[in-house]
């Protein structure tokens, strides 16, 4: 009797032993079944770690490109692309340029290899389009509202109050033109200027101007550069940092750059959330000219660090050939996302100039940025990329 | 038996007409197709302006050479992608296993190489296709122990300390017990009464802690911890009647102590005699606590499983370090344990030293099962559901206890007995004051 007893007792413990090992076996087997179908390798970027090789899918935004069809932002363009808009004289001798900006906040883009974020954008993309003139010209630019908010253009610089962009919102379907003398010469933030501020920023309404002295600046290989972020999960603390719209672009995408020339960045921090941004260049010093408005440098530095809207040129030219990095040197930033690469190429390069700006065709690879081959004439007009529907 | 019969004669007496069966039907019909309704088209019946929120959760994390494992599950609405993974919220390459896009409820492992410093914190985040980033914080980073021979006799040996000889040392005091007067029997069975409440409280609350830890809202564990527990109370209680039925009814297989039961029954005042046995007072008094030392043993068992779990899954985490001082506070906290089996036994026959080994056993092996399968193969759900098991086996036992000293105290009722109350309140504070060691 006793000995069924023990014999009942020994089953039950057993079998519900049994059944927490097929429990626990069932969830592993649900994680383990894949397809072997193909197979990939993750990692290997640092020195050190391991290069894991998978048959499941890559994350790893550091390598992999974004789709240029979903993205936010191409930055290979972006990085070169300067828009004088489409000129005309007065009468007393002024260039008028003209251009049209669409502000939008319905639609979501892509900001980072497989992360979706809702978007607000002047002509489509995050930063919004460079625009451009000489000190002394008048800018005409014309807001049209495609979004479902308010939303204004307010400039920095001079010009008058109504033209400010803070107290006249323009309404969804609304048009509006600004109208204000280019001054004075340097480099300057745009963005909207409705409340709640901070939402109208950190959604990507924003951009620069860029005010050309009237004796323009030495020739240089010229590019923009706009430091942002991205709060995709709305905690008030950026999930992803970047310079000109996608983490890491520029690390698989490498800035190509020729030995001893002069490169010129115009480099604005738009950050929003995080108090302090920076800008920091590897194996190589840069002068630098805060805020753009004067031709004599104010540092000779490797480093420079920014407020939100605050911004400067830097000017410098690589000694050795190589790939370069540049990054934010809040760490932390930089591992998420704002990181890029200079590869600086050997022998100098077919160049021809026009108006400071470079024209060349030096292709090592075709993962690297190009210096842009497009025309850029003092006539190129903003075309609205993000879309009237 | 009975019942199977009575109900058999029920269909007999009314046959099912087609009538009857309509009415049966109907109802799957009417919700069948409303089920295929809004699951074709969900939008039919209104139009929710806000999506529903993804969400994933991360159920495990483990650390190997050179390598973070994080095993997420999709337990949002719908299907999902995960975008990219961070450690201490920088981000990282990784790789996901079998693919990123996962269904509702599935589960894949994401696989970021990264060298880890062993002792330190480790925050692990996903984010997925909105941008959300779902994190999960590791207290210590420890490597995970593989199934080698060398960790599975160290987890068999933690779990032969910490379950093992506890329980056996428990069981030394059964000759002390057996010597005591019905008065400080009846405080030392409240007195494990006691104890056992605190276990079944403990192991409902760890669950639930770990439920709230590891698993996602939508398993709904706390009512699934409550409801594994009720029925495995019931179903211990089903089991611990038969094998009650079972031995009186073969009655020739218990001896008869008269010495015991001469020198005890003079205290006793029973009247009332279980009617469902059918049995005498005196085999009542013999069988039962064989019976529900034999629970209690079953009892503690499925709580040690439970707690090896917990210890093996909390080494797995690295939520703890295994210090000797640590293994010390759960030996004498299970100590105790030992001491709850003999409890009911002493004022039956002399039981073979055989028996009691056997009894010590069940109570103290799963423990090395559970640190086993906690080490090797940690899964939360598990983990849950044998806490809840545990816990009901427990209550299970401490009614049991109730109900027989109900029977031995005869009318004068429990709480009016000042050495019961104290016993049961002594029981809980000195697992408390003993679980403060570990």
């Amino acid at each position: 009797m006793a000995h069924s007893r023990f014999v009942v007792i020994f089953s039950v413990m057993i079998s519900v032993i049994i059944l927490g090992l097929s429990l626990v076996l069932y969830s592993r087997a649900s994680v383990t079944e894949q397809n072997s179908s193909k197979i990939d390798t993750v990692g290997g970027h640092t020195p050190g770690y391991p290069i894991l090789q998978t048959t499941g899918d890559v994350l790893d935004p550091t390598s992999l490109n974004i789709n240029p069809e979903t993205a936010v932002v191409d930055p290979s363009k972006y990085l070169r692309e300067f828009n004088y808009g489409t000129v005309t004289n007065s009468s007393n001798g002024t260039k008028i340029r003209e251009f049209t900006l669409i502000a939008s906040d319905t639609q979501t883009k892509e900001v980072s290899p497989g992360v979706l974020y809702n978007v607000w954008t002047f002509n489509g993309t995050i930063p919004g389009p460079t625009i451009r003139a000489t000190e002394g010209d008048t800018i005409r630019i014309t807001l049209i509202n495609n979004g479902s908010k308010f939303h204004s253009i307010h400039f920095h610089g001079i010009h008058p109050s109504e033209m400010d962009g803070v107290f006249e919102g323009i309404a969804p379907g609304g048009k509006f033109t600004y109208e204000f003398t280019a001054e004075p010469f340097g480099v300057f933030p745009y963005h909207c200027h409705m409340q709640p501020l901070e939402e109208h920023i950190t959604h990507g309404l924003y951009g620069a101007l860029i005010i050309d002295p009237k004796k323009p600046r030495a020739s240089a290989d010229e590019m923009i550069m706009i430091m942002n972020g991205y709060d995709t999960d709305f905690d008030t603390e950026n999930n992803f940092y970047t310079v000109n719209g996608i983490p890491y672009y520029y690390m698989h995408h490498p800035i190509q750059i020729d030995k001893n020339r002069l490169i010129r960045i115009y480099l604005l921090n738009m950050l929003e959330f995080d108090p302090l941004n920076n800008f920091h260049l590897h194996a190589n010093m840069f002068d630098f000219y805060k805020t753009g408005t004067k031709l004599i440098p104010d540092e000779y530095t490797d480093i420079v660090t920014m407020n939100q809207a605050e911004r400067g040129i830097l000017e410098f030219s690589y000694k050795y050939p190589g790939k370069y990095m540049f990054h934010a040197h809040k760490t932390e930033f930089a591992e998420k996302g704002w990181t890029g690469l200079f590869l600086v190429n050997d022998e100098t390069s077919p160049v021809s100039i026009q108006n400071s700006n470079l024209t060349a065709a030096t292709t090592n690879a075709t993962d690297q940025i190009p210096y842009n081959t497009s025309n850029l004439s003092n006539v190129t007009s903003i075309s609205p990329a993000g879309g009237l529907k | 038996m009975e019942r199977e019969e009575s109900s058999s004669k029920n269909t007999n007496r009314y046959p099912i007409s087609k009538k009857t069966i309509l009415f049966g039907i109907v109802p799957f019909i009417v919700i069948g197709a409303m089920l295929i309704l809004l699951l074709s088209s969900p939008g039919i019946l209104f139009q929710s302006p806000i999506e529903p929120l993804p969400q994933i959760s991360i159920e495990k994390v483990e650390f190997s050479d050179q390598y973070i494992v994080a095993f997420v599950r999709n337990t949002g609405p719908s299907e999902i992608t995960i975008a990219q993974a961070d450690v201490n919220d920088r981000i990282h390459p990784a790789a996901i296993e079998p693919e990123q896009t996962l269904s509702k409820f599935s589960a894949a492992k994401v696989i970021i190489p990264f060298i880890w410093n062993s002792g330190e914190p480790y925050n692990i985040g996903i984010t997925t296709d909105d941008g959300t980033r779902f994190e999960k914080t590791i207290d210590s980073a420890a490597q995970v122990p593989r199934p080698t021979i060398e960790q599975a006799s160290s987890f068999a040996l933690i779990g032969t300390y910490v379950g093992v000889i506890p329980v056996m040392m428990g069981l030394v005091w059964y000759p002390f017990i057996r010597r005591l007067s019905i008065s400080k029997y009846n405080f030392f069975l409240s007195l494990t009464a006691g104890l056992l409440v605190f276990l079944g409280i403990d192991a409902l609350l760890e669950s639930n802690e770990i439920a709230m830890d590891n698993l996602a809202p939508v398993f709904n564990s706390q009512i699934l911890i409550i409801i594994i527990t009720i029925v495995s109370f019931l179903a211990l209680q089903y089991v611990s009647q038969k094998l009650v039925q079972r031995a009186s009814k073969s009655k020739s297989d218990i001896g008869y102590n008269s010495e015991i039961t001469s020198r005890s029954t003079p205290n006793l005042e029973l009247k009332d005699v279980d009617s469902s046995s059918g049995t005498s007072l005196q085999q009542q008094l013999l069988i039962r606590p064989l019976a529900i030392s034999m629970m209690i043993s079953i009892g503690i068992g499925l709580h040690n499983f439970g707690e090896g779990l917990a210890i093996g899954a909390a080494v797995l985490l690295g939520e703890i370090a295994l210090s000797s001082f640590l293994i010390l506070g759960f030996m004498l906290h299970n100590t105790t344990e030992g001491l709850a089996i003999v409890a009911p036994m002493a004022k039956a026959r002399r039981i073979p030293i055989r028996k009691l080994i056997v009894m010590g056993l069940i109570a103290g092996v799963p423990t090395i099962l559970g640190t086993w399968i906690g080490g090797f193969l940690y899964s939360p759900v598990a983990t849950v559901i044998f806490l809840s098991i545990g816990a009901g086996a427990i209550f299970q036992v401490v009614y049991s206890i109730g109900s027989w000293m109900h029977h031995t105290n005869g009318s004068k009722g429990l709480l009016s007995n000042l050495s019961i109350i104290t016993g049961f309140a002594l029981g809980m504070l000195l697992m408390y004051l003993t679980g403060l060691l570990i």
